[in-house]
């Protein structure tokens, strides 16, 4: 028993090694923690695209992409007026060089409108050769953060080789990469040298064992010199010399230094795309079949438009679910995310112009619970929500918002 | 400078038991040493954590009023420790020193060698020259009352001029985006973490608007008088939880 308890105990010890020697790449930012009805009901996407994939040590990368902020904002979650669009990356892999938010220059946070529709765009800069996983996602104050879909970037070339230089208000063109780095360490190599020398005036001659029975025999005066209270004068008295010293020549240098900056950016949303023309959606009713991992929404469907239109996708949370008949399934990295026939409808003609129709629609895949979206009717919010995209025969695309409580069935 | 002044104090051992005693101070140094650079650093981390991590933290108002705040805690412990019973005067510098190698091991292969954010967004503050004097001020007042005074206010007090001369280049302005910032603020934009919104960095907020710009001395002044309290208190903080009976039996 002894020995097989060593065994064990053994072979434990060997794979935490082994584990710790030979790590694995984190391969995912958290996306899928944040409990369901967040994702579904806060910042939606569509839309998200990469220039490329793979580039070169200072070539830029664009992140262009959409959002609406659902009006059927979380009551658990704060209201978003302060977020950042924000960019996930294992550290500073790549540089965010601009960022746009519906075409306005943006460095600071800034307030959502709810029901407000966004594009963005964000310009990165690669810096460290790697294989690395980026995602959009916002910042939300007081709540979080909710991640957009991700992409591989594939960057090769020399870290060395990076550069980033910036034209300052003084006129100087510095490198942010060492900028400051040799002024900083100059600094604190002399206070080192003058606290080492401190430490070393002290350490060099018997401490605790001696000391503590000198004093306790009363010969506390040979413990600290006259030459030892000359010194701390010394300090007393050049030590804040040299700072303020400094200090004041740092003022001349740089006269027109500035606290750092706290605003906030105003942006206004661009004019609605989302619920918005002709066609208009509203769910009566939504359940969730856990055993076959499919959303059945009842949905009341008006059709104001000059021409028929049929459901091609449900999205919510980053996760498509496409109608095979209506939508081409995406490529690349977008695919893992998308469930290719994923969504149905209870009839396939499509809903004519001018009529009013309650139709059936089915987002049926794994995704659901490998998204660990399927922990929303353990919710303290049970309420789902999402982008259903309809098309006309012409290609015009019209989005809508939706959201209803989700009823779970067990069987 | 003599030669005389220089020697080393008499002490009461010689031979085999001054060896012995000067075996158990260098064991003593090295547990401290490793002691007060994990726990001091810790402490640091936990408490003032962002406002030394990254320059865009380093701000007028809060910076300069928890940094001095949070770190003469264990200076001041461990000052209760060594002045009281050694005589030995450098408790501040030791344990700011501990915290300095602490630091630099963990802003260079943590955060520059593991995360790629370059070494000087993550420079780290120095607080030596504040260490050094409150140092100095005990050892020649011998006197907690005094050093709490005292050497409180000067701790806090050095510490934002110590280390404008590090930062302050970093506060040149910058037209960004539509927008100035400084460089520090840039350093934010561009090398992106997930910390990075300024309504999470805790700069430049509070009720200190009715005196022009001239927020960092009226925080100075405010973390001074906090210090002169906070000293006493982990003062006797250090003097409770610390012993020299294993001393007294040798």
């Amino acid at each position: 028993m002894k020995k097989l308890l060593k065994t064990l105990f053994s072979a434990v010890c060997l794979g935490l090694c082994a584990g710790a020697l030979a790590p694995e790449a984190a391969l995912a930012h958290g996306e899928k923690a944040l409990e369901p009805f967040v994702r579904m009901r806060t910042i939606q996407w569509y839309d998200v695209a990469w220039s490329k994939a793979k580039l070169n040590v200072n070539e830029e990368v664009v992140i262009t992409g959409k959002f609406h902020v659902n009006a059927d904002w979380p009551r658990g979650v704060a209201q978003p007026d302060a977020t950042y669009l924000n960019v996930s990356a294992p550290g500073p892999v790549f540089i965010r060089t601009e960022r746009y938010l519906n075409g306005q220059s943006s460095v600071s946070s800034s307030a959502l409108k709810l029901g407000g529709d966004y594009d963005f765009k964000i310009v990165m800069k690669a810096r460290v050769p790697g294989r690395f996983h980026l995602h959009p996602f916002f910042n939300l104050h007081d709540a979080g953060s909710v991640v957009g879909p991700g992409q591989w970037m594939e960057v090769e070339g020399d870290a060395s080789a990076f550069t980033n230089r910036i034209k300052t208000l003084d006129g100087s063109v510095i490198d942010m990469e060492t900028y400051g780095l040799a002024n900083g360490v100059a600094w604190h190599g002399i206070w080192i040298a003058l606290g080492s020398a401190w430490l070393l005036w002290w350490v060099r001659r018997p401490l605790f064992i001696p000391r503590y029975k000198m004093l306790h025999a009363g010969q506390e005066a040979s413990l600290v010199s006259p030459l030892d209270r000359m010194i701390g004068a010394a300090i007393i008295f050049a030590v804040p010399m040299i700072v303020f010293g400094a200090n004041f020549v740092t003022d001349l240098k740089y006269p027109n230094a500035i606290p750092l900056q706290a605003a906030m950016d105003q942006i206004d949303p661009l004019p609605p795309a989302v619920d918005v023309g002709a066609v208009q959606v509203k769910i009566q009713r939504a359940e969730y079949n856990v055993p076959a991992r499919a959303m059945i929404m009842t949905a009341l469907l008006h059709n104001g438009s000059e021409h028929p239109v049929r459901v091609g996708e449900f999205a919510t949370a980053n996760v498509r679910f496409l109608n095979p008949a209506v939508i081409q399934p995406p490529q690349g990295e977008g695919a893992t995310l998308a469930a290719r026939e994923g969504l149905s409808v209870d009839t396939a003609d499509p809903i004519a112009p001018g009529e009013t129709r309650t139709i059936r629609i089915t987002a049926e895949d794994s995704l659901w619970q490998r998204e660990r979206l399927d922990g929303l009717i353990r919710d303290a919010d049970t309420r789902m929500g999402g982008l259903l995209f309809l098309y006309d025969n012409a290609g015009q695309r019209y989005v809508s918002s939706v959201s209803a409580p989700v009823i779970p069935k067990f069987y | 400078m003599t030669g005389k002044s220089l020697d080393l104090p008499a002490q009461p051992y010689t031979g085999e038991k001054a060896r012995l005693s000067r075996a158990y101070d260098y064991l003593i140094l090295v547990l401290a040493l490793f002691l007060f650079i994990g726990s001091f650093h810790l402490h640091v981390a936990l408490t003032v954590g962002d406002w030394d991590f990254w320059q865009d933290w380093k701000d007028r108002q809060w910076w300069p009023l928890i940094t001095p705040l949070m770190m003469i805690t264990f200076p001041a412990a461990v000052q209760a420790v060594l002045w009281p019973n050694f005589r030995l005067p450098f408790g501040a510098t030791l344990c700011i020193s501990c915290l300095l190698i602490g630091t630099w091991i963990t802003r260079f292969f943590a955060y520059h060698m593991w995360n790629f954010f370059p070494i000087n967004e993550v420079l780290p503050a120095t607080m030596l020259p504040s260490a050094l004097v409150l140092d100095a001020i005990l050892m020649l007042s011998n006197s907690l009352t005094v050093t709490s005074i005292f050497g409180g206010m000067a701790f806090a007090l050095l510490f934002y001029p110590t280390n404008w001369p590090i930062f302050g280049m970093f506060h040149v302005p910058v037209e960004y985006g539509g927008a100035q910032l400084t460089v520090a603020d840039l350093f934010g934009f561009q090398y992106i973490r997930a910390g990075t919104p300024e309504y999470l960095r805790i700069i430049e907020r509070g009720t200190l608007r009715t005196y022009g710009q001239y927020a960092t001395p009226l925080s100075a002044f405010c973390s001074a008088l906090l210090c002169t309290l906070m000293y006493p208190l982990w003062w006797y903080l250090g003097k409770a939880f610390a012993t020299t009976k294993y001393v007294q039996n040798i």
